[in-house]
């Protein structure tokens, strides 16, 4: 849009954003003495389709069997996730930085992208599981309270990413 | 007050899922207001073109850091009840490796997807779709990888402990760290051309930014970290006796053994049952999935505040001093056995059956036999079927220390929940 006030405003000082994330996360400390999450409300998601589709199957591996009998939906990070989701979109719209998009960098194709960002979020997961958290539980939640284990996947994410990051270049920049 | 709300019972588990969605809110709006919500914002970090994801990540770790200390240090909050992840250190670094990838490849990580989901960026809902579709594909895996999940363990430890430095000296270092980090960051922005000049950076401007004032603020707050001491909290006890009063008249602060017969066999609502004698006596008999902590152990010993405690001795007494030791500590949920293993013996192991039960008492007394039998006691008097006649109360053998389904397995499933 070409209206001057339609245009994005700039993103916030990164700084205050993250002064401003961390008293989200002393807030979360306080009232529940626990931190903030992301991957899993997806875990629970999947655990909620398997579990519907193949209840017998589900009994009988121990990871699965876990999330019999509950309701996973009714989950703290579950609720947490919806409400980043809210706040997302609320920041977005009030600096006009909502647009459907695929982001990508300039000598990369579209298709190509989205193929890259499902496999992505493919290996995410696998991550995730393997470390029992991801940036937010893990980083941000554990690196906040000196955990010992959080540090060694902080080192380790940035220093994975970093040795990938050349390889996949021509997505990016 | 006391902190963390929720581990003190200041509100229950309906009005906790309010607070994650409005905490949620907060974590999403800054999350967009730092330009977490583009993927090309976010891939520039690892080409150090634009350092955002580390400036937001470590300003909000030593925020969040610093805050925990403080509260902590004078006392508003108990750190020992703020849940830690246990370490695993094998699978937490191999876990951190395939994530950092996956972040290249995929262009977010978990939350940032969600945030970027809600702006519109359709890459960001592909993601969420593979993501989705990960964790199906790896649940399957999940009990072949448990040997491996497992190892590595360390248990909850922070850096502090492990390195058996102070926690507060940690902290100044984590200060200095992030700050070096931050300037290091506008650097490499510099060099490489594309430093974003709408933010107030640390460096190339005059005077005192807005953001040099934060990391002095840092750097103040934190130094006078390494001189604070240990923000744990002693064991420093205060009672409430109006309270303890009230929860002494209502009877509110012990289960019968019949209660809690009940509860052991069905395996649910099984608290975490602690037995105050002395080893020796443990030994010949305990009840079962209990704990042994000694008395002259108890202050030593380690509580979450959101669990709840059941405590017995031989008779009354030892336990009601426990209990009021521990209530002083402020534990919510603690109670005793009524009158202690002397009613667990004289009540459920070997109860007195009437000889000729009143037609309404037979269910009852048959329940009294079947449940005796259940923790391998026998029945005295009365004509229950295979009973013996004031049989010679000999003790069963004490069973396993730990109940293997009920008692075990439900606050370890919670354990990991609570994690990402």
């Amino acid at each position: 849009m070409s209206d001057e006030t339609h245009a994005p405003k700039p993103y916030m000082n990164p700084y205050f954003a993250g002064f401003g994330l961390g008293l989200v996360l002393l807030t979360a400390f306080v009232t529940m003495g626990r931190g903030l999450g992301g991957s899993s409300a997806f875990a629970s998601a999947a655990g909620a389709l398997v579990t519907t589709v193949a209840p017998d199957y589900s009994a009988t591996n121990s990871y699965w069997a876990s999330f019999l009998g509950t309701n996973p939906f009714k989950e703290w990070l579950v609720f947490q996730v919806l409400g980043v989701f809210v706040g997302g979109l609320v920041s977005g719209l009030l600096a006009n930085r909502t647009k459907l998009v695929v982001e990508h960098g300039p000598r990369f194709t579209r298709v190509k992208r989205l193929a890259l960002a499902f496999v992505g979020g493919s290996i995410m997961a696998v991550g995730a599981k393997l470390a029992s958290g991801c940036t937010s539980g893990q980083a941000l939640t554990g690196g906040s309270l000196l955990n010992l284990g959080s540090w060694a996947f902080m080192m380790a994410m940035f220093g994975g990413a970093y040795g990938a990051a050349w390889f996949l270049r021509k997505q990016w920049i | 007050m006391d902190a963390p709300f929720y581990k003190f019972g200041l509100f229950g588990d309906n009005a906790s899922l309010l607070v994650a969605f409005v905490i949620g809110l907060g974590f999403g709006f800054f999350l967009e207001r730092g330009g977490f919500g583009s993927g090309n914002k976010l891939a520039r970090q690892f080409y150090f073109r634009d350092m955002a994801v580390l400036k937001v990540m470590f300003t909000a770790i030593v925020t969040a850091m610093l805050g925990v200390f403080w509260l902590s240090r004078v006392g508003f909050m108990d750190l020992s009840q703020v849940y830690l992840v246990p370490t695993h250190l094998g699978p937490q670094v191999l876990g951190g490796l395939v994530l950092g990838l996956g972040f290249v490849v995929g262009g977010y990580c978990p939350g940032t997807s969600i945030v970027a989901a809600a702006t519109g960026r359709v890459d960001a809902m592909v993601y969420m779709a593979g993501m989705f579709a990960g964790m199906v594909m790896v649940g399957f895996a999940m009990p072949a990888m448990d040997g491996f999940l497992s190892s590595g363990d360390y248990g909850q430890v922070t850096l502090a402990k492990q390195w058996n430095v102070s926690y507060g000296v940690l902290v100044t270092l984590v200060v200095f760290m992030a700050v070096a980090a931050f300037l290091a960051s506008e650097w490499a922005e510099v060099k490489t051309g594309s430093r974003e000049l709408t933010s107030q950076p640390l460096l190339g401007m005059k005077g005192l930014t807005r953001s040099r004032g934060l990391m002095l603020a840092f750097i103040g707050v934190g130094v006078v970290a390494a001189t604070a001491g240990s923000p744990y909290r002693g064991h420093d006890v205060r009672v409430n006796e109006k309270e303890l009063g009230q929860m002494v008249s209502r009877q509110a602060d012990h289960v019968t053994v019949d209660d809690l017969a009940g509860r052991l066999i069905a395996g649910t609502n099984v608290p975490r049952l602690i037995d105050l004698r002395e080893p020796g006596e443990f030994g010949r008999y305990h009840l079962p999935g209990a704990e042994n902590v000694p008395m002259a152990t108890l202050a030593s010993a380690q509580w979450r505040a959101d669990e709840s405690v059941l405590l017995y001795s031989g008779s009354d007494a030892h336990a009601e001093q426990a209990w009021l030791m521990l209530k002083a500590r402020r534990l919510p949920q603690v109670y005793t056995v009524e009158g202690g293993l002397d009613a667990w013996n004289d009540r459920v192991l070997f109860p007195r059956l009437t000889e000729n039960p009143a037609p309404g008492e037979v269910d009852a007394q048959k329940r009294k036999v079947a449940v005796s039998k259940h923790f391998g006691g026998t029945p005295r008097g009365g004509a229950a079927p295979g009973e013996v006649k004031d049989a010679a109360m000999s003790l069963p053998p004490p069973p396993p220390a730990e109940v293997p389904a009920g008692g075990d397995a439900a606050p370890k499933k919670k354990a990991k929940k609570e994690g990402c």
